[in-house]
């Protein structure tokens, strides 16, 4: 094919094109109606017409509340007459519950009809009036609602503070006894903000808390101890059968004999009685008894972030007080109602608080947009009388999101050769799911702006960790997958810091250089290792990745750690798996100079520190060393002519993306509060890796903007993800599975990219 | 001679390292442990015969060049889509597994042939693209399993969780179910009878071979003394009380089972006897030579991943019904089927470029011995059990990492052979 021919089928538009420039022209014009539809909302025809909905609205919810009442009465009535007729529990249990249903059922039914003819559109002598209770009632509904929810979050956010910010509940409680001031001082001492006169109306119930937590930690210690003890009897006994014949007493002893602390803690004696019984059954069925590692046994801590218990939360003065003249004001409307619809006067007061909650939950159901109360009106009594331009402004949200939509469908089928070519087809298919996923929450009411605050926190996250692959991609070694050495070297600097017990950012900080200190040996040694296995450096990194971890798991057993709050209790030897850093540095990073903007929140601190190691990264790659090692990297041939010493240029590759690794798993923790040891970092290599790849590095080549914009795509598609498929679909395993096939997928795609013949 | 004899034993030494390393580990972990040496050889056998099939699934792939077909979990995952169906309609018995079988085959074929057309765009990743495949698929698993299944294909409610889409966690195969132990108990024997009778079959045989001069004389006497020698070995008393029950309990073996592991090995001596045998060997030797004698090198890749992923899944069966199992963990007993089989036949002295079926069996034993011992014997060591249930995930890994970098070395020095060998070439050429 010639040029000529290669511009002239440029020029011409594809099929494919055709149809995108059609939808594009049906994008626009959704757009436009869109637009239109804002525009009309504040005018005086489309806002009538909308309050005129709402009380309609008001008024259907009454008397379908005196219909469904009806309803129930005249079944409850056929019920007790054939009860009279010799129908009995007994013989309802013999029919079956449809049989039942059939009999009382057209009773109902007939009811029903009755009572809808009756009441099914009753007449409004006064709309005036009847508009004024609802929008009276409106209003303070919404100052009611604005208030709690205001306060709900003030109390969300000291409770969140509160119990991050609390190292050990017993410890707490055990100090103040049984006073309640010396406690709530102390609770002050965590969280200063509880002292203000505004929280005095919480002090009860934060003391509360502070006791029940401590029950629970207490409870949660009782079980930890209760695992080890069965872990310890489980691998002690070689021969499960053996134990078979013993009876209970004689077992408790011989278990007694094989693990000594067993007679200390007689509480745990069920639990471990249960399991040797378990083990012996399991051992006569001829199956293998098994020690479950402490990793999977420790379900119970917690790993996830904190999250308020509004069972604690008090209402201020305030809040009581708006609370009353909201009855006030449904005293109002249903003096109002009762004028329309005189039956319902005769209600009772459980019939009547239930119409009215069903009032409230319309007219304030957390927010007031138009659209939302135009769908909720909509929803009792349709939208057909309500008029073209009411129905268009009620729907703009709809027709915007679906213009958007299409028009992002136009652009793609109209450049998708040009995408494709340019990206890859996965990171377009990705790039899509992420829009797909920010319409969808819009879509969902799921807020965007605080999807996205997070977003950010998980790029600070897994943002260092990703940028640790940049290095060995620039050297030549591929994607760096035992990256987890530097994660575990970093892992002890954490845990160092712990042993030491050092806080605030003097711990930070300590963590984070011991952690690079032992990253750097290691990565010296894995680095020698790696030039000499030239061509297979993913295989071989990946697999003696996975071995240090393994090897690590038995070092964190055996290494003489001291400090009683990192080592298990029961055998005063070897680190636990979770570290909870929230009362040493936890959010440290995060919390820095962070500050809220219109609902999301900014790490400004944990940002800055990776821009800060993005920004070292870029340099170091435009100096003269990072440019040689960038060329032994690309083409080892050519940089060995020019005079660059190939293998020192890998390892120094190595050497830092080792030492980014343990610096990103320190900042990683601090952002999660946790650290996790033993088998935990294993697929961090993993993940990194499909960061820096969806953010279009390939196993040649890296800058650091693909870090950046992979770790924001890849985060964001799973926060967004798991959000969604949260309120779409029941069960959670989905964001998992979506997990698993993004970051593995991208993989498989950079693989395919490189292979091709390359052994031969 | 004595020359070449030595030089044979040093590099049968470097090319069996780890396998030597791993009987000394067992050993000492079987002393170590404490335990009951007929407990440890009942375990033993009981592994054997559930792990060997999948393990010698390995082997097609390795000899084609594929190396460490870790992608075999797919193959789990294709047995497993079988079993649910059968345990679902509730077939039960061996018709059971059968059903199970036959689902698994055409399955097993076409995840097969997606797996090879994938690895063939990432060649000399193999090992690696397949271990990530394998991940990829556990998500389709989990799909399916979670949200497909009992969703929008109805299954009974025996595997389903009532009021929720999806399987349940674990699917009991004993009882009602009927599914455990169907093959294992067809035929059980006690194992000292087995080896006597196996003993005297060989040293009839080659009796009558060496009669009608079908085997040398040195084979003959190989053959028959050491036919001998095993069977006394098993007359001892100190042995023989080891399986006899006299202590612990009577061991005995699964026949059936060992006949179809006995009939994969025979698969596997025979295809490579095949021209499509052939084929593999030469693709797995150089896909350039193989490429110009007129073989189509990416369809023979493809065929030998399908031929493993279809095995594996049968193997994966035989697993799931040996005895001591029991239950099928749902959405996790595929997850280390890749790495315990790769580890195992990596013991036996395979490496990344070749196997036999005897490395596959001795491997499988070697790595099971130390499953075994490691708990007890790290209960012994270090007063800790659970460092023992590290120990074994290191082990595995370790060895897998130890073969890759062991093969890496090996064909580096190879390259700087050929290039020195090259050079020399090209130095004559211009002189």
């Amino acid at each position: 094919m010639t040029a000529i021919d290669k511009k002239e089928r440029r020029r011409l538009l594809s099929g494919k094109q055709y149809v995108g420039a059609a939808i594009a022209a049906l994008a626009a014009v959704l757009l436009v109606a869109a637009i239109v539809g804002y525009a009309i909302r504040e005018t005086g025809t489309v806002s009538g017409s909308l309050k005129n909905m709402r009380s309609d609205a008001v008024v259907h919810i009454a008397s379908e509340g005196i219909v469904d009442k009806i309803a129930r009465d005249a079944k409850a009535a056929r019920l007790k007459e054939l009860r009279a007729n010799g129908y009995n529990g007994r013989k309802f249990r013999e029919i079956g519950l449809s049989e039942v249903e059939a009999l009382t059922g057209e009773a109902e039914a007939q009811a029903r009809a009755e009572a809808e003819a009756l009441y099914s559109s009753p007449v409004v002598s006064d709309p005036a009036a009847l508009e004024r209770a609802v929008a009276a009632l409106e209003e303070r509904l919404a100052a009611y609602g604005q208030l709690r929810a205001s306060e709900r979050q003030a109390f969300s956010g000291l409770y969140v503070s509160l119990v991050d910010g609390t190292a050990s509940w017993t410890d707490l409680t055990d100090a103040a006894g049984e006073d309640d001031e010396a406690l709530f001082k102390a609770l002050c001492a965590v969280e200063p903000r509880l002292a203000q006169e505004s929280n005095a109306h919480l002090k009860p119930a934060f003391i509360k808390l502070a006791r029940d937590m401590a029950e629970t930690e207490r409870a949660r210690r009782a079980r930890e101890l209760e695992t080890q003890l069965i872990q310890q009897v489980t691998g002690g006994v070689s021969d499960w059968a053996e134990l078979a014949s013993l009876k209970d007493n004689e077992l408790w002893d011989a278990l007694c004999r094989e693990v000594p602390a067993l007679q200390d803690n007689p509480t745990a004696k069920d639990a471990v009685m249960a399991q040797a019984k378990a083990n012996i059954q399991t051992a006569q069925a001829g199956g293998e008894v098994t020690v479950q590692d402490s990793a999977a046994t420790e379900g119970n801590t917690p790993v996830s972030e904190t999250q308020a218990n509004y069972k604690y939360f008090a209402p201020s003065e305030q809040l009581a007080r708006l609370e009353s003249d909201k009855d006030e004001a449904h005293t109002a409307l249903w003096e109002q109602l009762t004028g329309i619809i005189p039956s319902l006067s005769g209600i009772q007061s459980k019939d009547k608080s239930g119409i009215l909650e069903n009032v409230d939950q319309l007219l304030w159901p957390g927010e007031l947009s138009f659209s939302s109360r135009f769908q909720s009106y909509s929803g009792q009594v349709g939208a057909k009388d309500a008029g073209f331009a009411t129905r268009l402004a009620g729907n703009a949200e709809n027709l915007l999101l679906l213009g958007i939509a299409l028009a992002l469908l136009a652009v793609i089928l109209i450049w998708w050769e040009t995408l494709t070519r340019r990206f890859g087809v996965p990171r377009v298919i990705i790039l899509l799911f992420f829009l797909y996923l920010i319409l969808a929450a819009q879509y969902y009411n799921i807020s965007i702006p605080l999807m996205m605050g997070n977003v950010l926190e998980r790029m600070v996250m897994y943002g260092i960790l990703a940028l640790a692959m940049m290095p060995g991609i620039q050297c030549g070694i591929g994607l760096n997958m035992g990256m987890t050495i530097g994660c575990i070297a970093g892992l002890m600097g954490v845990v160092l810091s712990l042993q030491f017990d050092m806080t605030g950012p003097a711990g930070l900080t300590f963590a984070c250089i011991s952690g690079a200190m032992i990253a750097l040996p290691l990565g010296w040694a894995y680095s020698i290792l790696l030039n000499r296995m030239k061509g297979n450096e993913m295989t071989i990194s990946t697999y003696v990745g996975f071995s240090f971890v393994s090897l690590m798991c038995i070092a964190w057993m055996m290494l003489p750690f001291t400090n009683p709050k990192i080592i298990w209790l029961l055998s005063g030897q070897g680190l636990r798996v979770t570290h909870s850093l929230l009362g040493s540095y936890g959010h440290l990073l995060d919390k820095f100079l962070s500050f809220e903007v219109g609902g999301m929140t900014i790490p400004t601190g944990g940002l800055l520190f990776l821009g800060l190691c993005c920004l070292m990264m870029w340099l170091f790659s435009r100096t003269k060393v990072g440019i040689a090692m960038t060329a032994a990297g690309s083409n080892p041939r050519f940089a060995e002519a020019s005079g660059i010493n190939v293998n020192r240029m890998r390892s120094l590759g190595t050497i830092l993306s080792t030492v980014f690794a343990a610096i990103g798993i320190v900042i990683y923790s601090q952002s999660f509060g946790y650290a996790q040891l033993y088998t935990a970092p294993r697929q961090l290599g993993f993940i990194a890796a499909s960061a820096i790849l969806i953010g279009g590095a390939s196993v040649r080549k890296a800058r650091v903007a693909h870090v950046l914009l992979g770790v924001f795509l890849f985060e964001g598609v799973l926060v967004f993800g798991q959000q969604i498929a949260n309120s779409a679909v029941a069960g959670g395993g989905l964001s998992e599975v979506m997990r698993i096939m993004i970051s593995n997928g991208i993989i498989l795609y950079a693989l395919t990219q490189t292979g091709g013949g390359r052994r031969e | 001679m004595n020359d070449l004899n030595s030089k044979n034993f040093t590099s049968h030494l470097k090319n069996y390292a780890v396998t030597y390393m791993f009987i000394a580990l067992s050993v000492f972990f079987i002393a170590v442990s404490g335990l009951d040496i007929n407990y440890v050889a009942s375990q033993l056998l009981l592994r054997l015969n559930r792990n060997a099939f999948i393990v010698m699934a390995l082997i097609i792939p390795i000899i084609a060049g594929m190396g460490i077909n870790f992608s075999i979990t797919i193959g789990a995952m294709a047995a497993q889509i079988g079993l649910l169906l059968t345990i679902s309609w509730g077939v039960t018995g061996v018709p059971g597994i059968l059903l199970a079988a036959g689902i698994t085959l055409p399955l097993g074929l076409i995840f097969g042939y997606l797996i090879g057309s994938l690895l063939n765009r990432m060649k000399g990743q193999e090992t690696i693209g397949s271990l990530i495949l394998g991940y990829f698929a556990n998500g389709a698993y989990q799909l399916l399993f979670l949200f497909i299944f009992g969703g929008i294909i109805p299954l009974s409610d025996k595997v389903t969780i009532v009021g929720a889409t999806g399987v349940q966690n674990t699917l009991n195969l004993t009882g009602s179910v009927g599914l455990s132990t169907a093959i294992d108990s067809i035929l059980r024997v006690p194992f000292l009878q087995t080896v006597y009778v196996l003993a005297a079959v060989v040293l009839a045989g080659s009796v009558v071979l060496w009669a009608r001069k079908k085997i040398t004389k040195t084979r003959f006497l190989a053959l028959s003394i050491g036919a001998v020698i095993v069977a006394g070995i098993f007359l001892l008393p100190p042995v023989a009380n080891v399986f006899n029950g006299s202590h612990g309990r009577e061991i005995r073996i699964p026949v059936v089972t060992w006949l179809i592991i006995g009939a994969l090995c025979l698969f596997n001596a025979t295809i490579m006897r095949t021209r499509l045998g052939q084929k593999f060997r030469a693709v797995g030797q150089s896909q350039v030579v193989a490429n110009a004698s007129g073989i189509n090198v990416n369809r023979t890749r493809i065929t030998a991943i399908m031929i493993s992923t279809v095995l594996a899944g049968w193997g994966q069966i035989i697993f799931m019904q040996s005895e001591g199992i029991g239950t099928f963990q749902t959405y996790a007993a595929h997850e280390q089927v890749g790495l315990y089989a790769g580890a195992a036949i990596l013991v036996g002295g395979a490496s990344i470029d070749r196997a036999t079926n005897m490395q596959a069996l001795i491997g499988a034993f070697l790595f099971h011995s130390l499953f075994i011992t490691a708990q007890s014997a790290s209960s012994n060591l270090f007063g800790n059990a659970v460092v023992g249930e590290y120990f074994r995930a290191f082990l595995s890994y370790g060895v897998i990492a130890l073969a890759l970098i062991l093969y890496a070395a090996r064909s580096a020095r190879q390259r700087k052979t050929n290039l020195m060998a090259m050079a020399a070439q090209n130095g004559a050429a211009k002189e």
